[in-house]
């Protein structure tokens, strides 16, 4: 049986005017994939930064393998991978020198992990740091939290700046991560993102975790977007009455909305109207998101 | 207005530092001139006659003496004399902050695209840099005045001062931003401005002994002490004022052209930049992976620069010891006599001594201040977050950083003093070499004091670090200045981190004093561990 990689209980961070994370009650098991999902400010870095003991708690606490992310921090850190959201400010250093100075701090990672991590990821670790596009720093600091190969990665927000073709091969590294046994936390604010890698979701809003469910039951919430094109008139009036449809847009002869629940209210709405079309689709994961903040 | 308001809370810690600073010289100096020139004609005739003597040798750092025998002829030489410098490094700083560091941080590329213009931005910092110029010199001279108890001291003459140190300061300022517009990066550019300015002040300092031909027109200083307004009732030179408005002006507008015309993070100049060879590897360089060297190892070039530097400051000071000694023990004033041997100034060594030790601990505190100024930055800018991401303790961090400054210290005080030995030697000066190495490496008390003291401010509030430090090493260094003018109790003395190291080569080593800065550093790296665990990163 798999133990918890992350495991919080009640942690809070306060800075004030309803700012920071409270009372977070989560749990990532081993081998997992967990996405940490919200919208700008709502508590994502600040739990990541706790996880990572840079941060210290008002009140609960976290604990990652069962150390405890404050007291313990050096251990947990031996066993995390970080790439921060922030990237941190090198100046004149060159990636190759980054990478050999981080690593000569941890103590436990081979030139040959480094060379393939950026080999995988395309980056010319010769230039040096200011000369990077972000999206070669975001790589860097990619490259940073894998080299080590941890049994835990902690991403903040890890494809921001990162072109289609190396989000795949970020995709692909995360997948290659997850298959020798280790656990991923990617927070992100980009839906697709963890649609493609993983295993379950946690949405947190305004510092408060809204919902955790396996990335299917979210996806197979009941809900649908649908769009219906009437030959006359669009029946507005019992649209609007229809239980579960929500977000109802009305241009010219179209009806849009997101539906929760069955068809049978919109069908009996319906009934008697001349429909010339009629489309249902599965909302995509960043509707179902947005439905949370509505 | 909002881009003048945010200028001047950027140059807020400048304005603080510089008038706290100015104000405790200028009314230090003022009160000490009574004590030392004495109070009846003839005592400063004959101060006068010595300080004239002692200033021939000592015009490679300061004016040639003129009325010295009133205080505004004293506060001329003694105290305008090497403030203009202090004012050219000040405007070093910030004119690489504002023509690169905002660059570096990115505050420029908001601002622009926010729709500023290139030169509008610029103008506006130096404009407001100008006004804190002013503001500065201003209260300090005020304070000078206000202080001058009975001495005769005109308000227009110190006025005409204030114009002149002004004038001075805006052509340093002009000439820093012009470095800054080919170096691309803030540090590089404050250390080659802050270099520049110091070779001119030396300039100008071997054209008063030594025919250099029109070289000397390069220097500011030069200029600037063509006027002297305090002993000619104020009168400036029309010639050298223009010449350093001119000089400032041309030079702010090359600043400003340049910025405007150049790639924003790019040098300015075509061509400029090695092409770097396409690696997938980590560095081979093994000393970056190993503790204390890592951090050492990247900061080679400077800590090369600030060796070579010292080196050279420590050899020129000791190769005038013997004449400035023969001129200095022969005075017939009582209280300078007094003031000599309070400090230990009558034998050759004890000078050599003096010297040397004097300006090392104030070196080596500045360097220590610079160390903490960077740490505060690693913090700011999120280094520290990822030194702390790997498996590294708050502690190892507080004992790596201070390992690697006092690393760095004995490098740069074994080459002095190898350097002081020697060039002490081919003076004829015998210097006991066991007490030269002792010195040395108790010169390392002093930076591990300033730097342990430094880290607590720094782990605490990051922002307020350089400031507070700063803060310690001037009132520090103005106690132990004029300790053996006003007498001051022992507790007062103590007060100074300089005067507990003492002056080992001029009598008794103070280990007392020694251990209180072993304490003072040991305590504060014990608090500095404490600070930084308990505080948030990056808060």
């Amino acid at each position: 049986m798999k133990g918890l990689a992350v495991k919080t209980e009640g942690l809070t961070k306060d800075y004030g005017n309803g700012r920071g994370i409270f009372d977070l009650d989560l749990s990532v098991a081993e081998g997992e994939v967990f996405g940490f999902l919200g919208p700008n400010g709502a508590g994502k870095t600040t739990t990541i930064r706790l996880l990572m003991g840079l941060i210290h708690a008002t009140r609960g606490g976290a604990r990652i393998f069962g150390l405890d992310c404050d007291r313990d921090a050096v251990a947990v850190k031996r066993k995390v991978g970080y790439c921060p959201g922030e990237l941190p400010q090198f100046g004149g250093w060159r990636g190759a020198e980054i990478v050999a100075y981080v690593a000569g701090l941890r103590g436990d990672v081979t030139d040959a992990a480094i060379t393939a991590l950026a080999e995988r990821l395309d980056l010319d670790l010769g230039r040096k740091y200011r000369e990077y596009s972000h999206g070669n720093k975001q790589k860097l600091g990619l490259v940073l939290a894998f080299m080590h190969q941890p049994a835990l990665a902690i991403l903040d927000e890890p494809t921001t700046g990162l072109d289609p073709l190396h989000q795949q091969e970020f995709y692909g590294v995360v997948r290659d991560v997850r298959a020798r046994g280790a656990t991923i936390f990617i927070s992100s604010h980009v839906l697709s993102e963890v649609e493609h890698v993983c295993d379950r979701v946690g949405i947190v809003r305004e510092g408060h975790l809204v919902t955790v469910s396996a990335l299917d039951d979210l996806v197979g919430m009941r809900a649908f977007r649908v769009e219906i094109d009437f030959a006359d008139d669009v029946p507005t009036d019992r649209l609007r009455s229809v239980e579960g449809l929500d977000q109802l847009e009305v241009t010219d002869h179209r009806a849009t909305g997101l539906l929760r629940g069955t068809f049978e209210p919109l069908m009996a709405a319906i009934a008697g109207t001349r429909v010339i079309g009629f489309t249902s689709r599965e909302p995509s994961l960043e509707e179902i998101f947005l439905s949370y903040y509505r | 207005m909002t881009l003048f308001r945010i200028a001047l809370k950027q140059q807020t810690v400048g304005l603080v530092a510089m008038t706290a600073g100015g104000v405790l010289g200028g009314v230090l100096n003022a009160l000490a001139f009574v004590q030392i020139a004495g109070t009846t004609p003839a005592e400063r005739t004959a101060f006068a006659q010595q300080m004239t003597v002692l200033g021939a040798q000592l015009s490679y750092m300061l004016p040639t003496p003129v009325r010295i025998d009133t205080l505004g002829g004293y506060l001329e030489w003694r105290l305008f004399g090497s403030l203009p410098l202090v004012y050219g490094i000040w405007a070093a700083i910030s004119a690489s902050g504002s023509g690169r560091g905002d660059e570096e941080r990115g505050l420029v590329e908001q601002w622009l695209a926010a729709g500023v213009g290139r030169a509008r931005y610029l103008v506006a910092r130096v404009a407001v840099f100008a006004a804190v110029a002013v503001v500065t010199t201003g209260v300090m001279l005020l304070a000078t005045l206000l202080s001058a108890s009975g001495e005769p001291l005109a308000a227009g003459e110190m006025l005409a001062m204030g114009v002149n140190l002004v004038a001075t300061t805006l052509c340093c300022y002009g000439m820093a931003l012009v470095v800054a517009q080919l170096v691309t990066t803030r540090r590089g550019a404050g250390g080659i401005a802050a270099g520049l300015i110091i070779a001119l002040f030396l300039v100008n300092g071997a054209a008063r002994s030594a025919d250099i031909g029109p070289i000397r027109w390069l220097s500011p200083f030069y200029f600037f002490e063509r006027s002297r307004p305090l002993t000619a009732n104020g009168a400036l030179d029309v010639v050298g004022i223009a010449a350093l408005l001119g000089a400032a002006l041309v030079l702010l507008a090359v600043g400003v052209v340049a910025f405007a015309r150049r790639d924003l993070g790019g040098t300015g100049l075509p061509g400029i930049g090695r092409e770097s060879r396409v690696t997938r590897s980590p560095s081979r360089d093994v000393l970056l992976r190993l503790p204390v060297l890592g951090p050492l190892r990247q900061q080679g070039v400077w800590i090369a620069a600030w060796l070579v530097g010292f080196v050279a400051l420590s050899a020129s000071l000791i190769s005038i010891t013997r004449t400035i000694v023969d001129s200095l023990t022969s005075s017939e004033v009582p209280f300078l006599r007094a003031y000599f041997e309070r400090a230990g100034l009558s034998v050759y060594d004890s000078f050599v001594g003096v010297m040397w030790l004097s300006s090392a601990t104030l070196l080596l505190s500045i360097y220590a201040i610079l160390q903490v100024a960077s740490w505060s930055a690693d913090d700011a800018e999120g280094r520290l977050a990822t030194i702390l991401s790997a498996p590294v303790s708050h502690g190892r961090v507080i004992v790596e950083r201070l390992a690697t400054l006092l690393v760095a210290v004995a490098l740069i005080a074994a080459a002095s003093s190898v350097a002081v030995y020697v060039v002490a030697a081919g003076q004829g000066i015998t210097l006991d070499g066991g007490r030269v190495v002792l010195a040395a490496a108790l010169l390392l008390t002093i930076p591990f004091a300033f730097g342990s003291i430094g880290q607590f401010v720094s782990a605490s509030r990051p922002r307020i670090a350089v400031l507070a430090l700063s803060a310690v090493a001037v009132s520090s260094y103005f106690v132990q200045q004029f300790l053996p003018l006003f007498g001051w109790p022992d507790w007062v003395a103590n007060l100074s981190l300089y005067n507990l190291y003492g002056m080992p080569m001029s009598g008794e080593i103070r280990w007392g004093g020694v251990a209180g800065l072993v304490g003072i550093g040991a305590v504060a790296t014990a608090l500095s561990v404490a600070a930084l665990r308990r505080r948030d990163v990056g808060a």
